[in-house]
């Protein structure tokens, strides 16, 4: 469904991705693990259109993304909920959910839509008419979420759904994840900054440090932790059967 | 007291202006981060598409001999149409340009349009009668008002109100406030930019036409920069107010109105001539006490 090969993405003379490649199959949870500051967020981003890439290609069901707008990818079915829960503050809840259902198609879908994702998010429910900016950090993580869903994406890029969430809270993002997954069969680009949790959950994760993929696996191969862990801190590379390690070209 | 209702009065319709014209320059700045000093010369030219091209001294109404069910409409479209070549030639090549480049190439816009009008009806002012029976007065008990200014301030309260069931309960209003609250995310949620800020120039165009057609009925003259006084006290009532909130824009073009004219009525007589300068000494004060103005948003944090 989707892959980047070979992506570089600079911000001035800072280099945040130096050839990443990764490819997602439909109906995948995939997984990027990776310290703060290794390219997780920059390589969604790039993604979904936020941030141009300076050479390689991302390729949407083989059409190549380069240079199409970020509302363009997002009517092409892909929706990203960035890191640090990007909710419209004065907007309420309610007018949040909507905005992104103003480019669907089947409009007539969108109120059960809505009592859909309600459904699954009973808080919001009771907060419909605040305004976002008011609503806890797991009410608005929440929001975003429900959000993106009522796209109706087929891929879903998720940035940190964990950060700063209570345990709790973080299983019931997670459920909910999955469940919408069961159901509405969308394919999960995840990226997250520990690995305990999504190895769970993940089909395939790639560990990625330095704007580089430091390795690459099926989440039930790595479920010890080790090969992650090393290519994580980035030391033991040598040790790590599969890890697919790249020379810094810098 | 007879006297303070009649100056209140002129502070409402002064501020009527005053705020329309802020709603104007703060709905540009709350999408795009544009503080746009050609709103002014939108103005401007919704007050000379009125009249006959010439450099004649009195003006000959053309489109403004029209009955006012098609002439306002026609002139709306010019000041709209105007309004969006400004943002396809200037305002979209510059989309990643930073908010004082925009201020800037804003200045470039304002220039041209000025040195547009000049070419093409000459620098001297003219006169121009728009809606001359409006001057009449309504008795009010003792307090004499001229219908005009009843007009502008409930043309003002009607925009304003239409302003805010459009951002409140249509699905391009939600989009609007999305956009200018964080505008890369309504980006992802598929929101068009650059639909959207075309959208916002076309509102601010007509918001633009409105303060052309009232303002040149109240003062009956026409100037290449007529424009120009109004977009700055408009530029300092969203100062005040708080930039990037439509609600304090309303608020500082009202009390800047307010002030403008109770300086005017009370100052003693001598100092009169420096009412502005008093008015802006006020401007500074409000600052000093209220930074980032009378209704403050999270909107300039936000964005960085």
């Amino acid at each position: 469904m989707l892959a980047i090969e070979d992506i570089h993405v600079s911000y001035g003379r800072l280099r945040a991705l130096k050839g990443i490649s990764l490819t997602v199959a439909k109906g995948e949870i995939v997984c990027l693990i990776g310290p703060n500051g290794a390219g997780k967020s920059t390589t969604l981003a790039a993604i979904a259109g936020g941030v141009a890439a300076s050479k390689g290609h991302i390729k949407l069901e083989g059409q190549d993304l380069a240079g199409v707008r970020p509302e363009t990818i997002a009517r092409m079915g892909v929706s990203l909920v960035p890191e640090g829960r990007h909710v419209f503050g004065t907007l309420s809840v309610a007018e949040n959910l909507r905005v992104g259902t103003y480019m669907r198609a089947d409009r007539s879908a969108v109120a059960a839509d809505i009592e859909r994702v309600l459904a699954m998010f009973p808080r919001l429910r009771e907060r419909i008419t605040s305004p976002a900016g008011r609503l806890s950090g797991g009410e608005q993580q929440m929001l975003v979420i429900a959000r993106a869903l009522l796209t109706k994406p087929r891929l879903l890029l998720v940035d940190e759904p964990s950060l700063g969430l209570a345990p709790k809270i973080v299983d019931q993002v997670y459920e909910i994840l999955l469940a919408a997954r069961q159901q509405e069969g969308l394919t999960l680009l995840i990226n997250e900054q520990s690995s305990h949790r999504i190895l769970k959950h993940a089909d395939r994760i790639y560990v990625i440090r330095n704007g580089h993929i430091q390795l690459e696996g099926k989440a039930a191969d790595l479920a010890d932790g080790e090969a992650i862990k090393r290519a994580y801190f980035g030391f033991g590379e040598a040790a790590s059967g599969d890890a697919n390690e790249e020379e810094d070209a810098a | 007291m007879i006297g303070f209702l009649q100056n209140l009065a002129d502070a409402l319709s002064l501020g009527s202006l005053y705020a329309l014209a802020a709603l104007g320059v703060g709905l540009l700045f709350g999408i795009l981060r544009l503080v746009n000093f050609a709103h002014g010369d939108f103005i401007s030219i919704g007050a000379y598409a009125l009249i006959v091209p010439s450099f004649e001294v009195t003006a000959q109404l053309f489109i403004g001999t029209w009955n006012w069910a098609l002439m306002i409409p026609t002139v709306t479209l010019i000041v709209v149409i105007f309004a969006l070549i400004s943002d396809a030639l200037v305002f979209r090549p510059l989309r990643r340009a930073n908010a004082p480049t925009l201020m800037i190439a804003s200045f470039a816009v304002s220039y041209v349009i000025q040195n547009g009008i000049l070419m093409v009806y000459g620098a001297r002012p003219k006169a121009a009668n728009l809606w001359s029976g409006l001057a009449n007065p309504i008795m009010l008990g003792d307090l004499r008002i001229p219908m005009l200014q009843l007009v502008t301030i409930g043309v003002t309260l009607a925009l304003m109100a239409a302003l805010t069931l459009f951002l409140k309960r249509t699905p391009y209003g939600v989009m609007m406030r999305a956009a200018a609250e964080d505008f890369r995310m309504a980006q992802y949620l598929g929101v068009r930019g650059n639909f959207v800020i075309g959208l916002a120039f076309a509102i601010s165009g007509i918001l633009a036409t409105a303060v052309s057609l009232l303002y040149l009925s109240q003062t009956g003259t026409l100037g290449p920069q007529m424009g120009v006084p109004l977009a700055l006290f408009a530029f300092v009532a969203t100062v005040i107010g708080g930039m990037g909130s439509l609600l304090g824009a309303v608020v500082g073009g009202f009390l800047v109105g307010f002030v403008v004219i109770m300086l005017q009525a009370y100052l003693p007589e001598d100092l009169r001539v420096f009412r502005d300068a008093f008015a802006f000494a006020f401007v500074i004060l409000i600052l000093l006490f209220r930074p980032s103005g009378i209704v403050p948003t999270r909107a300039l944090i936000e964005r960085v």
